[in-house]
């Protein structure tokens, strides 16, 4: 059974040491998932050798990697890229420096918790995607409208995460930094953002992908620049091999952002990876 | 996970040295009536605005009360005409949450169990889940065209992951110790399944329910944002297009009442499917 063979794989691999075994072995899931992709092009290439082309309805990894390249050197991806990079950077800093003070005082002062809580809570359920097209209307398609968007759809995980990390830390630790004399400052600089973190981490990889959100619903509304214009342009265009290449390019930078924010969270607080 | 429990045992020593036990009225009910009165002080001051401060007409525009909504929300029920959009926003919902459980669920059993396959299908879940499904948009607009396909599609891949990821941790957790003691008295695949591997990762399941058709609302909304003719998504861009904000408010409302009702319903689900568990694993 598969679970059972996971676990005395492990034992012996501790009890021989990770050494012996073989590059297959010890990278089987890697290699696994990577010829599974390959597969996947492969395939898909060559279903066409069956199937007639359409290319008004389809595309295939050959054109869509040619239309990657032309792209790249024109300039133009890295165009769209930045254009889209710059309201998200702002709208989500400022959710992280907006989300994390009130994610703080809510779970650190009771009373301002008890009276924010059910409003955040009302606000997360809204599906606020649903104003976007009334922010683009009122703040415009540039910089500023993009960036609000995203920061009213990533500031609710760290304002969550943060106020659950605040309700989490040890009473025992704060009451050991009082009894030493430790000041307000010394409570919030060694107990609370210390064992706060880890949960601000952790929301700001479900804060990335509402973030990406943010920019694509921003940029499909109204925009006349960035990756998300270049995807429905592309669409309407039916140039469905440069629109597969845009798509696949946000796929790459979406996992990119998550897999980063998760490796850090790895890196820099391991007692937690296991949750 | 274990999240909760810490939080809930730190809300209890909260509560504790708050003095909890007291009788005071105030004490039991300070929460929700600070709840509460925030909403309500937000609302008051939100209607008070336009008498206070003079709007511009520019500015007035994109302007409404809370009692403007609460008027328009009235009237579209009182006349019906929110009915029919609600009818199509909530049959693509419903379509595509119905997919996504049909295939997320034994998607979800089949990759906890067979460790090859999961390995295979791990690089292209992980891309789905992290990639917004927003920007399969355009794609699917050209291969579904405007209506129902779409929408149930684009539900689909937002409610798929949620349900898939959840369905295969539970899988994955569950207790050797149970299965090796099912197997021991003689119990095939189908058995363990049944008796062990199920029941156990029904809380998983239930809470990527509860993830799955938080995501599912979104999906319509953004869905028939952009690539549909009907639907409560629709009225909203048409009201906003017209400066009709107490409408693009008021289908806001109707959206979040719906996915907060729903969600509610799942966790008495929850609640009721793990009642013989003796803490709750997940959630």
């Amino acid at each position: 059974m598969a679970h059972a063979e996971g676990r005395n794989l492990g034992l012996v691999e501790a009890e021989d040491g990770a050494g012996r075994q073989s590059f297959v072995e010890r990278h089987r899931q890697l290699l696994l998932g990577c010829l599974a992709v390959a597969l996947f092009f492969a395939a898909w290439q060559a279903v066409f050798l069956v199937v007639p082309f359409n290319p008004l309805f389809i595309s295939k990894p050959s054109l869509i990697a040619k239309a990657l390249l032309d792209l790249i050197a024109s300039g133009q991806l890295l165009d769209d890229l930045r254009v889209s990079a710059i309201p998200f950077f702002y709208g989500f800093t400022a959710a992280i420096v907006v989300g994390v003070a009130v994610g703080i005082v809510m779970g650190w002062r009771a009373r301002v918790g008890y009276a924010l809580d059910p409003l955040m809570t009302a606000l997360y359920a809204s599906p606020l995607v649903a104003l976007a097209p009334l922010l683009v209307v009122f703040f415009g398609v540039g910089v500023a409208g993009k960036a609000i968007i995203i920061f009213s759809l990533a500031v609710f995980p760290f304002v969550f995460n943060a106020y659950a990390g605040v309700r989490a830390v040890d009473p025992l630790l704060i009451n050991v930094v009082r009894s030493l004399g430790g000041s307000e400052m010394n409570l919030y600089l060694k107990v609370i953002l210390p064992s706060t973190l880890p949960y601000i981490v952790a929301g700001a990889r479900l804060a990335v992908g509402r973030a990406l959100v943010g920019v694509l619903v921003a940029e499909f509304f109204a925009a006349s620049e960035g990756i998300g214009y270049a995807i429905a342009r592309f669409g309407d265009l039916y140039a469905l091999d440069r629109m597969f290449a845009c798509i696949l390019t946000v796929m790459v930078i979406a996992v990119a952002l998550t897999e980063a924010v998760r490796w850090a969270e790895r890196a820099a607080f391991p007692w937690r990876s296991g949750q | 996970m274990s999240e909760t429990g810490a939080i809930k045992a730190n809300i209890a020593i909260a509560a504790e040295e708050a003095g909890a036990p007291s009788t005071n009225p105030w004490r039991r009910w300070e929460a929700s009536m600070l709840g509460a009165g925030s909403i309500a002080l937000l609302l008051l001051a939100w209607e008070l605005v336009p008498y206070v401060f003079t709007i511009s007409p520019g500015t007035k525009l994109f302007f409404t009360t809370p009692s403007q909504i609460a008027g328009t929300l009235w009237k579209m029920f009182a006349t019906g005409t929110i009915w029919a959009p609600l009818g199509v926003s909530a049959s693509g919902f419903a379509l595509g949450l119905g997919l996504a459980i049909v295939v997320g669920l034994p998607l979800g059993v089949l990759l906890g169990r067979w460790r090859t396959l999961n390995a295979m299908a791990d690089p292209f879940i992980t891309a789905f889940n992290a990639t917004p499904r927003l920007v399969f948009l355009p794609l699917v607009l050209l291969w579904f065209g405007l209506g129902l396909w779409s929408k149930v599609i684009i539900v689909f891949i937002g409610a798929l992951f949620p349900i898939l990821i959840n369905t295969y941790e539970g899988v994955r957790n569950a207790d050797k110790t149970l299965i090796n003691v099912v197997r021991s008295f003689g119990a095939g695949e189908w058995a363990v399944a049944r008796l062990v591997v199920l029941p156990n990762s029904l809380p998983y399941v239930v809470a990527g329910l509860r993830l799955g058709i938080g995501r599912a609302v979104l999906g319509v909304v953004v869905a028939e944002f952009f690539g549909s003719e009907e639907g409560l998504g629709v009225l909203m861009v048409q009201a906003s297009g017209r400066y009709q904000v107490d409408v693009v408010f008021a289908g806001l409302i109707i959206f979040a009442t719906l996915s907060l009702l729903m969600t509610g319903l799942v966790k008495l689900l929850e609640d009721r499917l793990s009642r013989w568990r003796p803490q709750r694993t997940a959630d």
